[in-house]
């Protein structure tokens, strides 16, 4: 395919064009030409992107989604949520291993690879720590690795056993691996389902306080420290947390993190009437804190923005809050959820957070936005105002409360694997 | 007589005439009890569920009698022998049984937000007779009631509230009635059975830890019961112990030398949050909380029904 992109800025801190307004001409997926203005037969392209105000980035990676598939294909399956990915401008997606049964033997990866394969995008699961993501026995994170486990973590269950979280970070330092863990102390959380604060005393629902989050990262971080491995934290939502993060990263330490759209654009104090599509784990914070986390973003102590994309079928949602399931779906929205609450973010940040970290994090293949390199892409508009509606909405599920809302920035499309996808 | 409220969802939600005139109406109602014929056929065209997913001996009658002597048709629920016990979800059990052309949901349920959720999927009238943690609300308006009754205002009377808030729905329902009729509130209870965040939610209490200064400041001990069946967790060591701290008994009463009004919404464990001879003496109002329940209820539903009475219209 020859494409023609009319006009575009490159949003890429590494590329000598960063920030400049060009043209470019890929042919096959490689990148022949960057100039000011394309000068060949306008004819002689197959497609040409040409609207104002587009920026394009190295294609975005999200590290933390759940397509449910296998097992519960009834809320996403990995066609939806590469759909879904791809409307938000996503090549590339981690997904987490909680499917039945998990993401924790070959067939299970091979089973994911086989499926995706076709997609313009790019899938990588995640492979389990411990078996059944029980906490108890070591998952074979050896044999995971070698069919192409692009991390490991129990999920959405994080590992709260000290013993065999030191034991698996010692474990995958054969292969310099990475853990994932979504931090949370379940002894302290169990019973909560919103933030502990005014918000949960006032709606009499039993709260999580942040002290769950910031003693399971303390405890993690300690464990990363004895055994010098490497950890990542996603989804983090307390701001002392990220403060605990920040210090260990400056001490040396491989530890890095990510905050999910929604703990930047919601609060606790969104969940009026007991809406069900606010209840998250790690649940929205105090407006304080998501303040603070804006902050934290800005200040660049976060490297990634995780999607945190986790579908819920209707029963599951359309409940009483104590029965509801957990989670929201983001990835369509996860770019213009960000812009509308950080709407002083640069480009250059957009880029860092939504691909360029989580790349060298995750050791995803990466390129620079400069001729004869093969890369993949997102365009995207910083201007453009996103509106999820039931009709464009790609997931299989709708447990969001962005639906018909007016987001700040818009993704038009991906290119990759010399696919063009527009929305 | 015009609410602002379509269902009586909380406390939380009503304004203070709207309790001024639930109390007022109930004070009819209360008169017409005492009279030989108790019937009324005021609401002879309502029909009445009272959905109970949670166990409940006092409310549950209360609300039956209270819609029986208005004359309502009713309908009561609760999940065992119904097809709940099947998996059937609350919402299509809700939705069913109004399809039958039921007007009203009297609504019992053990997690928080319930009557909000009905009230946010169905056009039937909503009322809620205890929700989790949350709120119950004609409780509140019955000790209210009691309170007016013995003291002939709510306004200034100093009332504790004793015991268990962390899981007490009436805690809430007390908090916003008296603080917003002027009553000063004091919640006093083991650190353990407090929500972090009570102060903050609720600016206009006080809390204290210590029961003898607690009982000394009131003029009414409302004392909640131990909820025995919520505690996953361990909030005190025993429940001896927790009689010796915060349970209500003659020898401390003795101490304190002032007579100060006792009510408890029941259930009573008698013997942890109150001893026996405390919950059946002259300044017990216990009994006089549950009359006056019935009345309240009559008056929560004569005015919720909107009379001339509102129609489903789904």
């Amino acid at each position: 395919m020859k494409l023609l992109l009319e006009q575009v800025k490159i949003v890429d801190p590494r590329s000598k064009y960063n920030n400049q307004i060009k043209d470019i001409v890929f042919l096959d997926g490689v990148i022949k030409s960057i100039q000011d203005q394309a000068v060949n037969n306008k004819d002689s392209y197959d497609r040409i992107i040409s609207k104002n105000n587009l920026s394009i980035s190295l294609g975005w990676v999200d590290c933390f989604a759940d397509f449910c598939d296998p097992g519960f294909e009834f809320k996403e399956d990995i066609e939806t949520g590469s759909l879904a990915a791809m409307a938000g401008g996503y090549t590339s997606v981690c997904i987490v291993p909680n499917t039945m049964p998990s993401l924790q033997n070959k067939t299970q990866i091979d089973y994911i690879k086989n499926r995706s394969q076709h997609l313009p995008i790019t899938i990588y699961p995640i492979g389990s720590i411990s078996k059944n993501e029980l906490g108890q026995e070591l998952a074979e994170m050896y044999d995971l690795y070698d069919h192409g486990t692009i991390a490991f973590s129990d999920g959405w269950h994080p590992l709260n056993n000290s013993g065999l979280l030191l034991k698996a970070l010692l474990y995958i330092k054969r292969f310099n691996g990475t853990l994932i863990q979504v931090p949370i102390e379940e002894s302290i959380s169990k019973y909560g389902l919103i933030n502990e604060g005014v918000v949960s005393t006032k709606l009499r629902l039993l709260g999580i306080p942040t002290v769950s989050e910031e003693i399971a990262v303390k405890r993690d971080l300690d464990l990363l420290k004895y055994t010098n491995s490497r950890l990542h934290f996603s989804g983090v939502s307390s701001p002392h947390a990220i403060d605990s993060i920040y210090q260990a990263k400056k001490e040396g330490y491989s530890v890095t993190c990510s905050v999910t759209p929604y703990h930047l654009l919601y609060c606790d104090e969104d969940i009026v009437n007991y809406d069900t599509f606010f209840k998250v784990n790690p649940p929205l914070r105090s407006k304080q804190d998501m303040l603070a986390l804006r902050t934290a973003v800005l200040a660049g102590k976060i490297d990634c923005i995780a999607s945190h994309h986790r579908p819920q079928n209707y029963d599951s949602k359309i409940c009483d809050f104590a029965s509801a399931n957990w989670g929201m779906i983001t990835l369509q929205t996860a770019f213009a959820m960000v812009q509308d609450a950080l709407p002083t973010i640069t480009s250059n940040q957009i880029a860092e957070l939504f691909t360029y970290n989580s790349r060298k994090i995750f050791n995803i293949p990466t390129a620079t936005i400069e001729e004869k390199q093969c890369v993949e892409i997102t365009i995207f508009s910083e201007t453009d105002t996103t509106e999820l509606t039931v009709a464009n909405n790609k997931s299989k599920s709708a447990n969001t409360p962005c639906y018909n809302r007016h987001l700040r920035g818009k993704v038009i499309g991906i290119y990759a694997k010399n696919k063009l996808i527009i929305n | 007589m015009q609410l602002t409220q379509k269902n009586l969802l909380g406390i939380k939600d009503l304004s203070i005439n709207d309790i001024q005139t639930i109390l007022q109406t109930s004070t009819h109602f209360k008169e017409i009890l005492q009279r030989v014929s108790k019937q009324l056929p005021s609401l002879r065209d309502l029909t009445v569920v009272n959905l109970f997913y949670e166990n409940s001996t006092r409310t549950r009658i209360s609300f039956e009698l209270a819609e029986k002597r208005l004359g309502a048709s009713i309908i009561n629920f609760t999940t065992s022998g119904s097809s709940s016990a099947k998996g059937e979800t609350l919402l299509d059990t809700v939705k069913n049984i109004l399809r039958m052309k039921v007007d009203m949901v009297v609504v019992r349920h053990s997690a928080s937000g319930v009557p909000h959720f009905l009230a946010k999927q169905t056009n039937a009238i909503i009322i809620n007779a205890g929700d989790g943690t949350n709120e119950h609300p004609t409780q509140a308006l019955q000790d209210a009631y009691s309170i007016q009754e013995k003291f002939g205002k709510i306004e200034g009377v100093k009332v504790a509230i004793i015991g268990d808030i962390l899981h007490s729905r009436v805690a809430p329902s007390n908090i916003y009635l008296l603080t917003k009729m002027g009553a000063e509130v004091m919640i006093c209870a083991p650190p353990t059975l407090l929500p972090k965040y009570l102060k903050e939610a609720f600016p206009l209490i006080h809390i204290e830890y210590d029961l003898e200064k607690t009982l000394r400041w009131c003029d009414v001990a409302n004392v909640l019961r131990i909820q025995l069946e919520r505690q996953n967790q361990p909030l005190f060591s025993s429940l001896r112990e927790y009689n010796l701290s915060y349970g209500i008994k003659k020898n401390i009463l003795h101490r304190i030398d002032k007579e100060i009004v006792i009510m408890h919404p029941g259930p009573i464990n008698r013997g942890v949050e109150i001893d026996s001879d405390i919950a059946d003496s002259e300044q017990s109002i216990i009994l006089d909380q549950v009359e006056n329940g019935v009345a309240i209820r009559m008056g929560v539903i004569y005015l919720f029904s909107g009379s001339p009475i509102a129609v489903n219209t789904k």
